[in-house]
């Protein structure tokens, strides 16, 4: 229809652009449209005395401006209306028809495969409507592209769909082949997480556009599907986590499913869900990361009843546990309670270690978790390279100018370059009371300090759960998250407490006080630089300790935990990553790393390599080079060629000086990738054409793809200009405004 | 002969007893509730809230002067046992717990804050068993006498309760052996299976705030007028102590000696400074100790 009356195609309007061939100039139209509409009107307001006296006001100016719109119309006609437009020379250019050739192509959802669909559409006239105009390739997309004589050798066996790099690769082709479009026909379930930047940029800049034509149901009934599973890469071992699972289904809205989390053969937890109808259903399952150890951590969803797939019931994600130490810099100004329970609590923790400073009288100070007698002898250490060997550092009731001036700055380095977390206690000499209100401490606390003395009270109060604090692991003191939350409610009161001012924004309190009916935070969490601060505004939780019964743990619990947050995320000088730690059927990976010296600054100049061992133990090396434009950051590709664990052991090296080593996890799993995200992707088609300057197109719409391709700045083109006066709509148009003319006239008795 | 006979033996009765009266000791009235099923259980906020503070009568000092600021809150404060005393006939119990009480606490308090960074404050808390949950309120815990305690069931199971969950116990001032039965023979009931051993020289106890290598013997004040520094049989001070599953000290155990009259006594000309000055560096060292393991 769009074409009978705009003679053209939709494409045409779209990638072209108007103009008037007329010579005049343009803004004599414009007069001329203005002064026709003028004497339109004079006239009309000459003669309405002499009309009938139904023609008045508002249909007087009706009628006027469909009389002006006419001649409007005229006027403009008379200026050679056209629309210029570039389009591929026939005969001249390479149109590449991509079809996906994955497994999930072979499922049989629209009434026969959908590879058989793909085949027909193209035999039955889509290959020789183009071929008429263009030279055709055909390829086959997997985990790229392959060229194919024709649609027999599509075979629906590849492990996995990689949109984006097939794509790249033709538009490397395009650098020396006159490609003028890519059809592609897929149902757009990729499997390495859509198409990356680069392959759009790359495809716009050769102003390639991609037709998509979308094969499949975008809805598969009765099935529940993984879509996601978040775990840390890393963790302390004995460590309370979470994972993130992502779900979604269709046909089991509201029934009941159960969920496990598994490593290496042994559940780790296990949670009854009920499905929803989300697009996507978030169910968080927290377990203990147990022992040190590389894990392959498995969540599975056990299947329905009727369910048509349960090969996309369950994902793994490899994680690293490691037992090394962290140790925090505990520097605390007076004896109190709090400080022992403290070091009790966290003393037995496999992965924390205290070093304590503890000052007892005026000059003495008492260490506590020392490596060596030299460890903290001259006090607070006064190099950063010293200070920086800690991974976290807490600030009891001590004041803020028992630093140096040096010292104060070395925190915040620490913090801020070096990535370690800093843990404000209160107490008499803390915060506001210790004079934290000064910079640069000002700017690392996650609360605004009240401008304000006095505001440490030795008067008991009872701590409670914000919701945050009710979701958080630092706070979850019983395995059970509603038991927890009953048992805060029950823990004893605070000895004490202080006012820390107001969170800042960005912050997160975890947990306030409640002081005389004015709640004040208690708990407050910021992430800050590289590393993240946090407050606990008390010297009182000894009492968790001393008023509950021997065998309760809530207090130890806690500590450990808050300790273990303030610390696990502290990176090492050298912090090896990927951006994909689960490949699925395709071993392509990069290793990244970003090194630091022993001042924390990034180290341009370092030897980094990584040895990379296989699920045989066979070991490789890699080396890994720099970054041009991200000072520290070195990154290598490479390619996993076997399914298992991999194990990548990242050392950094200038000159003989050994500046880091980190351990990167990673798992290859075959024959996985295409039982996932079956459905048609019709979003991702979609956007994809529209970026790339072509159109998605239903099964249905493809007979006009071989005309719209045409209009392709791709290629080897040329500009066309085509008359808009004699399209059927403008005479449609004059007859409209002519005919209502009359048809009004009529009804008010004018005629 | 026989009206005689009674009247010869009521009277030296009440002789002694009015005797026993004049002299200052106040007998003990409190109840001495024996049902330990309770100890260790959780309880209410309420429950676990602590008293309020009041001056007991005691054995050697009533109405002693209360400081204008023993109404500010401290972080340390010197918590006294009030235990049950051994039986000195026919269920009358003494109140041993009271000994120099209150003037050495407060002497000790005083020597906190000035020699240390504790936040001390500045009047004593005697705590009792039977009070609740408020011994948990008080960390450090002070018993004197102690050769003469008889603890009840409850007081034995709140002790090693207390001790289990984090406390620190010390106590002094009883010498000889046959004191040293009687306090085994409580700390038994609190600890059956608990060995009491000496504290060796390198325990990080002695060397918390001072290096406390050469210690001596602390008499009391009968120092000023025996000039012995020992009391009965006790001739060799013994610094003992009972260590928890990981190794640190739990009870402090000073026998042969009397730190709580060398504090008592801090501000006494006759009683010789050498003797408090160790006195008050053993405490302090103890203190920090219980504050820091």
């Amino acid at each position: 229809m769009f074409e009978f009356l705009f003679k053209y195609p939709a494409g045409v309007f779209s990638k072209g652009t108007f103009v008037l061939l007329g010579g005049w100039p343009r803004w004599i139209l414009l007069m001329a449209i203005v002064a026709a509409a003028g004497v339109l009107g004079w006239i009309i307001w000459r003669k309405r005395g002499r009309l009938a006296p139904s023609l008045r006001g508002a249909r007087l100016a009706l009628l006027w401006g469909l009389q002006s719109a006419l001649v409007g119309l005229l006027l403009l006609l008379l200026w050679e209306p056209a629309i210029s437009v570039t389009a591929l020379r026939p005969q001249q250019n390479i149109i590449a028809i991509v079809v996906d050739d994955s497994r999930s192509m072979a499922l049989n959802d629209v009434g026969q495969t959908r590879e058989q669909m793909a085949a027909s559409l193209l035999n039955d006239g889509l290959i020789r409507n183009l071929s008429s105009k263009f030279q055709v390739r055909l390829y086959r997309l997997g985990a790229g592209v392959d060229r194919i004589q024709d649609t027999n050798q599509l075979k629906a066996d590849q492990a996995s769909t990689q949109i984006g790099r097939g794509l790249r690769q033709l538009a490397d082709e395009a650098a020396t082949l006159p490609i003028g479009g890519v059809v592609l026909l897929t149902d757009g379930a990729d499997n390495s997480g859509g198409i990356d930047l680069d392959t759009l940029a790359e495809l716009r800049r050769r102003r390639l556009p991609v037709n998509a034509i979308g094969i499949g149901r975008e809805q598969l009934a009765n099935d529940v599907e993984l879509d996601g599973l978040d775990v840390p890469a890393k963790a302390l071992a004995g460590s309370r986590l979470q994972a993130q699972v992502a779900l979604r289904q269709n046909g089991f809205e509201g029934k009941r499913a159960r969920l496990l989390l598994t490593a290496d053969g042994s559940i780790l937890a296990s949670r009854d869900i009920v499905l929803n109808n989300s697009p996507e259903q978030i169910e968080t399952v927290e377990f203990s990361a147990g022992k040190s150890g590389v894990k392959n951590v498995r969540a599975r969803l056990e299947p329905l009843p009727g369910e048509t797939n349960t090969q996309n019931n369950e994902m793994s994600q490899a994680l690293s546990v490691d037992d090394a130490k962290r140790r925090i810099l505990y520097v605390e100004g007076e004896p109190r309670w709090e400080y022992k329970f403290l070091r009790r609590a966290v003393e037995d923790d496999p992965a924390l270690q205290v070093v304590s400073m503890l000052r007892t009288t005026q000059n003495k100070i008492y260490r506590q978790g020392i490596a060596n007698p030299n460890e903290l002898a001259d006090g607070f250490p006064s190099k950063p390279e010293d200070l920086f060997n800690y991974q976290g550092i807490i600030l009891g009731s001590v004041e803020s100018a028992y630093f140096t001036t040096t010292q104060q700055q070395m925190i915040k380095d620490f913090v801020d370059r070096r990535g370690g977390g800093l843990l404000f206690l209160g107490g008499r000499w803390a915060l506001a009371d210790g004079g934290y209100n000064v910079p640069p401490f000002k700017e690392l606390l996650p609360v605004t300090l009240p401008n304000k003395k006095n505001t440490f009270q030795r008067v008991f109060v009872a701590a409670e759960l914000t919701d945050a604090g009710k979701k958080s692991l630092i706070c979850r003191i019983e395995d059970d998250p509603e038991k927890s939350t009953q048992h805060w409610d029950v823990l004893p009161y605070l000895a004490n407490y202080q006012d820390p001012g107001t969170p800042k924004p960005g912050a997160v309190v975890l947990a306030r006080v409640d002081a005389g009916g004015n709640r004040l935070p208690l708990l407050v969490t910021e992430n800050y630089g590289r590393g993240r601060t946090a407050v606990f505004a008390t010297g009182g939780s000894w009492r968790w300790r001393m008023q509950q019964p021997v065998g309760d743990t809530s207090q130890e619990t806690f500590w450990r935990q808050l300790l273990r947050y303030v610390v696990s995320a502290t990176p090492t000088r050298v912090v090896a990553t990927t951006p994909n730690a689960r490949l699925e059927d395709d071993g392509h990976i990069q290793l990244r790393a970003e090194v630091r010296d022993t001042n924390y600054l990034p180290a341009s100049d370092a030897d980094v390599q990584a040895s990379v061992i296989d699920p045989d133990g066979v070991a490789e090396t890699v080396a890994l080079r720099p970054e041009p434009l991200a000072q520290g950051i070195y990154s290598a590709d490479w390619s996993a060629q076997k399914a298992g664990s991999y194990i990548a052991e990242v050392t950094a090296k200038r000159g003989t000086q050994k500046l880091g080593a980190d351990v990167l996890t990673f798992r290859r799993e075959n024959g996985v990738a295409e039982n996932f995200h079956r459905e048609q992707n019709r979003e991702l088609l979609q956007k994809l054409a529209e970026e790339t300057g072509g159109r998605y197109y239903k099964p249905t719409e493809v007979g006009r793809v071989p005309q719209e391709i045409s209009y392709s700045e791709a290629g080897i083109t040329a500009h066309e200009t085509k008359d808009l006066w004699d399209m059927p709509v403008v005479f449609l148009a004059i007859l409209i405004l002519k005919g209502t003319e009359w048809l009004l006239r009529r009804k008010w008795g004018v005629v | 002969m026989l009206l005689r006979g009674l009247l010869l033996a009521t009277l030296p009765t009440l002789v002694l007893l009015s005797a026993l009266w004049a002299a200052g000791p106040i007998p003990d009235w409190r109840q001495f509730p024996n049902d330990a099923s309770a100890v260790g259980k959780r309880t209410s906020r309420k429950e676990q809230a602590p008293g309020k503070f009041r001056e007991y009568p005691a054995w050697e000092y009533n109405d002693f002067p209360i400081p204008a600021d023993s109404n500010v809150p401290g972080e340390w404060v010197f918590a006294r046992f009030m235990y049950r005393a051994v039986p000195v006939w026919s269920g009358y119990r003494l109140i041993n717990w009271t000994i120099d009480y209150p003037r050495s606490d407060r002497h000790l308090s005083a020597a906190v804050r000035r020699l240390t960074r504790i936040q001390a404050r500045s009047v004593e808390e005697p705590v009792a068993a039977e009070d609740g949950d408020d011994i948990y309120n008080w960390p450090w815990l002070y018993g004197v006498e102690v050769g003469h305690w008889d603890l009840t069931d409850l007081e034995a199971a709140k002790l090693r309760d207390f001790l289990e969950r984090g406390g620190f116990f010390m106590c002094d001032d009883f010498h000889g052996t046959v004191e040293w039965e009687t306090f085994e023979a409580g700390m038994k009931k609190v600890f059956p299976n608990r060995p009491i051993v000496d504290l060796p020289n390198n325990d990080p106890i002695f060397h918390t705030v001072y290096d406390l290598d050469d210690r001596y013997q602390v008499p009391g004040e009968q120092f000023v007028y025996t000039r012995r520094t020992y009391e009965k049989d006790g001739y060799q001070a013994r610094w003992r102590g009972i260590y928890d599953d990981k190794g640190r000290v739990m009870v402090a155990i000073c026998h042969n000696m009397d730190l709580g009259d060398s504090w008592e006594h801090a501000d006494n000309p006759e009683y010789p400074e050498q003797y408090s000055a160790l006195g008050f560096r053993i405490g302090i060292d103890y203190l920090v100790y219980a504050m820091t393991h």
